[in-house]
């Protein structure tokens, strides 16, 4: 498998969103690196890391999509808490002393990456809406305060 | 396993809130090194200074993000939540006799650095812009005074 590039159409638009999906896909591809490199403890450290981040991850998304009163949220949870079994089962095989990496790494890239692009589009204009200033905290003041003179 | 090293990565610049990770990071590695020592007393001790004094962290973290308005406190709160809740399963544990402390110091490294540099660099720049306009309007006291009530 190769890097993964970031692109637009991973863009939620939500900065503090993207900015964790970034982070996620930073993990994915040093787990690459880690495998190709044929180091067993640099994997698992990556794998740590990657599944650590993810899982915090989506309690952060749950709580914006809950503040948003996104219509969808219950579905969109259910789908983070597919994952989290899988996850948790992963987990269980290789405290037991399987090696599971090829397949759990395999499983993060797919999945992840598809969930970013088409399932957490869906929430975003509920964010975007109902979540008023969630974006502006990085803007410059005068560019927003135009913004807001011309198109109140 | 190694000590965590304090980096510049690591640094917020927010200097009340990287003094306190600091401090987090040495009792980390106060664990690591009480670890081998095979004295359950003096690793309890350890644990729950540990526990303790992030507990306070994280209060006193979500009062200067509700302070400032930041707009993303909830997500970030959830995430706070479920690390307790991870932690105070890992102390269940513990008190059951299991020797977790291993077990525990890769979690508690993966997240808080995890943490630090994506999920706390978000609301660095709205704290840091109210901490300023807070120190004008109320005096330096205020910062003072707000580490006393969740350190005291």
């Amino acid at each position: 498998m190769s890097y993964i590039q970031w692109s637009d159409d991973l863009a939620t638009g939500i900065g503090v969103i993207d900015s964790q999906h970034k982070r996620i896909i930073h993990y994915i591809n040093q787990l690459e690196d880690a495998q190709a490199l044929n180091e067993p403890e640099l994997v698992s450290e990556v794998l740590i890391h990657l599944t650590d981040y993810t899982l915090s991850h989506f309690a952060f998304e749950e709580s914006l999509m809950e503040d948003a009163g996104y219509v969808a949220a219950a579905i969109h949870v259910k789908t983070h808490d597919s994952f989290r079994d899988k996850i948790n089962a992963y987990n269980l095989r290789h405290k037991a002393g399987e090696d599971v990496s090829k397949e759990l790494s395999k499983l993060l890239n797919v999945w992840l990456i598809e969930h970013i692009a088409n399932d957490d589009s869906s929430y975003t204009p509920f964010v975007l809406k109902n979540i008023p200033g969630i974006n502006s905290e990085k803007k410059s003041g005068w560019l927003t305060r135009k913004l807001h003179t011309f198109f109140p | 396993m190694a000590h965590i090293q304090w980096s510049d990565d690591l640094n917020t610049n927010i200097a009340v809130i990287d003094s306190q990770h600091k401090r987090i990071v040495s009792y980390i590695n106060n664990l690591e090194d009480v670890k081998d020592k095979d004295d359950r007393t003096v690793e309890e001790q350890v644990l729950n200074e540990l526990v303790d004094y992030t507990l306070s962290h994280f209060a006193f973290e979500e009062s200067l993000m509700e302070d400032a308005g930041y707009g993303f406190i909830n997500g970030h709160k959830r995430v706070h939540q479920l690390f307790v809740k991870r932690v105070s399963d890992f102390m269940q544990r513990f008190k059951l006799g299991e020797d977790i402390t291993e077990e525990l110091l890769i979690v508690l490294k993966a997240w808080l650095i995890n943490h630090i540099k994506s999920d706390d660099n978000d609301y660095v720049d709205i704290v840091k812009k109210n901490l300023g306009n807070m120190d004008a309007r109320k005096g330096d006291g205020w910062l003072t005074m707000s580490v006393k009530k969740f350190f005291a």
